[in-house]
């Protein structure tokens, strides 16, 4: 009898549980599959092996070693103690049954003691964190909301291990109590006693109501990304980090064409699950430039702002078809939000559950520069001077070879067979004095080598990536189709660029255009030909420190070479920021044409590089040249800034002092 | 009926008023003038439309987009107009987007070609003029503007009636007005307009410093200009940038001083017909692009120059 009505009862408060759950999950899928479509499917492999490393992994969780441990731990306990909800689902109804053959098992049951222990401490070290240590990347996060939850995973795990002290007190364990330390010594102090079997009953539906209670609030809350970050995770960017998904003009029903993100109806369903996924950890907002100096952008609370928009709006969307969405800019976040951003991916690189904020960002601002036509207006010049110039400087095109004077350099002409090796010299090297040092460099070196290179002087167009960067999808494609076009006529198959922007684009973005080419960094061929002998350069004593340009280390992970070339020449020595965790010199996202709010991120960068005490800082970018450069003469610093190539070059004329390199 | 909103100035209408008429009238049918304000009567007589109402309004003496949409909603409503059209300037823009979101319709703005029909099909500059949009308005009165120099003014016939009115106005409309109009604060000749344009970079060492920059351009009757790192230093502000990302100018001199001469910069300044650049270091890339240079202090290079100034003055 006593069965049966905890049958019936069981029923009813799960069916419940249940029903609201799946309700509100229903809810959540139906708005994901308004979603525009986003190509997530390649790769399988590589999406397992990220979800074994970074999910089961907790690969990035680790990196920040007290909370990534204590994350761990309470992860790590959810898996493994699931079945125990089963469990008490099987045992609130007969006492006397559970799983067949698990919970007969002695080992689970000491790892459920274990677990329990593991996620209390993870739970306190939670607590002990937000309440103690209080980071300032919680700042902006739902504080109470946290709390809550960490109180709900305290009572369940607690409640769990007191049924199992409850039922070994009655006898009613199917595994040896010896298993389970904990539960075994917390029966010893239950006892028997007339209300031992009571107490049994309480605590198993006490146990139960919170798990359900739980299931409920849980889609409701940040929370949710137990249910979509795996998703998230298996569904993000495999490779290339630094490749932007075109816009497809062609498409033949206009009402379709997407201009990026203007309202909720425009994001992707990748993205809609981005949002879902955010726990407000504030990971990214940590290592933001724009954070850091003081711009308003975090990225963090970006996509919170889409979120709660996504969430306000979503609903709506689904029920009525014909419903308007409202504007994403200035409603879910502000202008300057979308303007702040140096595309350096440092949060994307640091988001546990593969949120891919740069993607927001630049699909927000596609629907600013193409459909309203709003973005900051000094800016306006650099569109138009890509748009009319093929560079951002409005430079002659016809000055494009002029740095090679004196250095009788093979520039390639319509007719003429394909070089070995194209070096692509882009519109910084090409146009600015300070560019151009490297340019020459490079030049002196490869001919040094005796390798066999050309370049395409004025046919050479800026690759369209400032403008992308911007919003302006447009035209970026147009150069893209163009510059295609140069290289595939002229049959080239092996590109070095010196610009990491023009790098990326040519490796990661130009293949979506039919451009498909072995595509290297000068530093990687340099290190090479180092490698070889074919250059041999002269070891040096100066102290050296290199910045690594995020589109050459975070996106494309170039991280060796430059590291092998500085070694040979000098004593090297790392920032704090470095490798794929390297800091924007703030030239990123277009920022180089934009002017910047705040307090600016050239100067943090170079007050860093000078805090190591190298008397030089190599860099392999010519906006990091630019930047850095004048960072340092603006917080009064007299450390050298030069090229990787540069300082490879004077080593090598060190070497060779009779000029035997000045070709 | 063709309603098209006309601009004037001492007493004429506009050039670009009179090629939004003549696109208003290749819309066919009948084509009525509506203008607004102090001298619309003495414009008014000169447009050749079958009727010119003329808004009269003692609250019109100064420009009030919300009274203006009142006005063309009014007119339009009056004489039952299925197409306004208005140059594409700042002022009926304005007004005329008001009006769209009086009526609930929508506005093209920046035409540049119509084809009669139902929908209207137009031809619309997109992009900053780098793009042209064939679009089809679906709308029960189509709202129009005129982007301007697109339309070639060719406006036959000769001037019809004049029918001055005085418009309905509540106070609501009326409170967007314009009170007071202030010229840019700098004293003396904008930078964009200057004939000489005297530029302090990073070398000028201070916002002080700039004493003998501006006395050099107060001799000159030129105007003071900066580079993007005395903006981030705070030593001057924003709108006296030159470069990329502040002015771009084309002065007959470019006087240079303690500018290294980034790429951003000369972005801004290479259309100068001289440039001289003041500079202690004779490998700054400003010496690339300058056309004659004095390697030396700015302190004691421009005092000297402003001396130098007076004394033939004198």
């Amino acid at each position: 009898m006593l069965t049966v009505l905890s049958a019936l009862a069981l029923l009813l408060v799960a069916g419940l549980a249940g029903g609201l759950f799946a309700r509100r999950a229903l809810l959540l899928t139906r708005i994901v599959r308004l979603g525009k479509p986003t190509p997530r499917l390649g790769e399988l492999p590589r999406r397992v092996r990220n979800e074994a490393v970074d999910v089961l992994g907790q690969r990035k969780l680790l990196r920040r070693l007290i909370p990534g441990l204590a994350h761990a731990f309470v992860f790590w306990g959810f898996v493994v103690l699931f079945p125990t909800i089963v469990m008490a689902l099987i045992g609130a109804v007969d006492r006397e049954s559970t799983i067949p053959w698990l919970g007969h098992q002695g080992w689970f049951a000491f790892l459920v003691d274990l677990f329990v222990v593991l996620v209390l401490i993870g739970v306190a070290t939670a607590f002990w964190i937000r309440k103690v240590q209080r980071p300032e990347r919680f700042r902006g996060s739902h504080l109470g909301e946290a709390d809550l939850i960490l109180a709900l995973i305290t009572l369940i795990v607690t409640t769990l291990v007191l049924w199992h002290a409850a039922r070994i007190a009655v006898g009613l364990n199917e595994w040896p109590a010896g298993w389970s330390p904990v539960a075994n010594a917390i029966a010893q102090v239950f006892g028997e006693g007339t209300w031992a079997e009571a107490r049994e009953r309480i605590l198993v539906w006490a146990h139960l109501l919170i798990v359900l209670g739980f299931l409920v609030y849980l889609p409701y809350s940040k929370h949710l990304h137990i249910a979509t970050a795996a998703i998230n995770v298996f569904f993000g960017r495999t490779r290339a980090r630094g490749r932007l998904e075109p816009l497809d003009f062609t498409v033949e029903d206009e009402a379709a064409m997407r201009f990026g993100a203007g309202t909720v109806a425009d994001l992707t369903w990748k993205q809609m699950i981005d949002t879902m996924s955010c726990t407000e950890c504030g990971r990214c907002q940590d290592v933001c430039p724009a954070y850091a100096t003081g711009k308003e952008l975090s990225p963090k609370l970006l996509i919170m702002g889409l979120r709660d928009q996504l969430f306000a709006e979503g609903p709506k969307l689904v029920g009525d078809a014909g419903f308007q969405p409202s504007a994403l800019v200035p409603n879910a976040v502000s202008d300057d939000v979308v303007w702040d951003c140096v595309t350096c991916g440092a949060c994307v690189h640091e988001c546990p559950v593969a949120i891919e904020h740069v993607d927001h960002i630049v699909d927000l601002r596609r629907q600013l520069v193409m459909v309203d036509s709003r973005f900051p207006s000094e800016a306006g010049q650099m569109l138009r001077d890509v748009e009319r110039s093929a560079n951002p400087w409005g430079k002659p095109q016809v000055e494009r070879a002029d740095w090679t004077e004196g250095l009788e350099v093979w520039v390639l002409q319509p007719d003429e067979p394909a070089p070995e090796l194209l070096y692509w010299v882009g519109c910084a090297a090409s146009f600015d004095e300070r560019a151009r040092a490297t340019a020459r460099a490079t030049t002196k070196l490869l001919q040094a080598a005796g390798v066999d290179f050309a370049i395409l002087g004025p046919r050479e167009s800026c690759t369209g990536d400032p403008a992308r960067r911007m919003g302006d999808e447009y035209t970026y494609q147009a150069y893209a189709q163009q510059n295609v076009a140069t290289l595939n006529d002229a049959a080239v198959t092996k590109i070095v660029a010196s610009c990491p922007h023009c790098f990326n684009t040519i490796a990661n973005e130009y293949p979506d255009f039919g451009g498909r080419y072995e595509v290297v960094h000068h530093t990687e061929l340099l290190a090479e030909l180092v490698r070889d002998g074919r250059l041999q350069p002269a070891a040096g004593e100066e102290e050296i420190t290199y910045h690594d340009s995020c589109y050459l280390a975070r996106h494309n992970d170039v991280l060796a070479a430059p590291r092998e070339l500085v070694s040979r020449i000098g004593k090297p020595l790392e920032m704090a920021r470095s490798g794929k965790r390297t800091f924007c010199c703030g030239a990123g996202g277009s920022h180089m044409w934009m002017e910047e709010r705040g307090s600016a991120i050239n100067e943090e960068r170079a007050r860093e590089a000078a805090g190591t005490g190298a008397t030089t800082l190599a860099v392999a970018c010519p906006f990091c040249t630019m930047m850095l450069d004048d960072g340092m003469k603006q917080v009064g610093e007299t450390m050298r800034v030069a090229d990787v190539a540069t300082l490879l070059a004077e080593a090598l004329d060190a070497r060779a002092p009779s000029g035997a390199t000045s070709g | 009926m063709n309603l098209v909103v006309l601009e004037h100035v001492d007493g004429a209408p506009t050039e670009v008023s009179m090629q939004a008429l003549t696109l208003a009238q290749g819309l066919g049918g009948a084509t009525h003038a509506l203008l607004i304000g102090p001298g619309a009567r003495e414009a008014a007589a000169t447009v050749p439309v079958a009727v010119a109402h003329v808004a009269e309004h003692e609250a019109l003496d100064a420009f009030a987009p919300d009274a203006w949409a009142a006005i063309v909603c009014e007119v339009s409503d009056r004489i039952g107009a299925t197409a306004v059209v208005a140059p594409g300037t700042e002022h009926a823009t304005d007004a005329l987007a008001r009006a769209a979101a009086r009526l609930g319709e929508p506005l093209a703005a920046n035409c540049v070609a119509v084809t009669p029909g139902n929908p209207l099909a137009l031809t619309r500059v997109r992009w900053g003029g780098s793009l042209l949009e064939e679009a089809l308005l679906h709308a029960g009165q189509a709202l129009l503007t005129v982007a301007p120099h697109t339309v070639f003014a060719a406006s036959p016939g000769s001037p019809g009636a004049t029918e001055p009115f005085t418009p309905e106005l509540s106070d609501a409309d009326l409170v967007v007005t314009v009170r007071d109009r202030v010229a840019p604060a700098a004293a003396g000749v904008s930078l964009p307009d200057a004939k000489v344009v005297i530029t302090g970079g990073r070398g000028v060492g201070s916002a002080e410093g700039f004493g003998p920059v501006e006395e050099l351009a107060s001799l000159l009757g030129g105007a003071v200009g900066c580079s993007r790192a005395v903006t981030m230093a705070g030593w001057r502000p924003h709108t006296d940038q030159v470069g990329q990302t502040g002015s771009k100018i084309a002065p007959e001199l470019y006087i240079a001083c303690g500018v290294s001469g980034a790429t951003q910069h000369i972005a801004g300044c290479k259309g100068a017909k001289r440039i001289l650049a003041v500079n202690t270091d004779p490998e700054a890339p400003i010496m690339s692009v300058a056309d004659y240079a004095v390697i030396g202090d700015l302190h004691e290079v421009l005092p000297a120059i402003s001396a130098e100034l007076r004394r033939t003055a004198s």
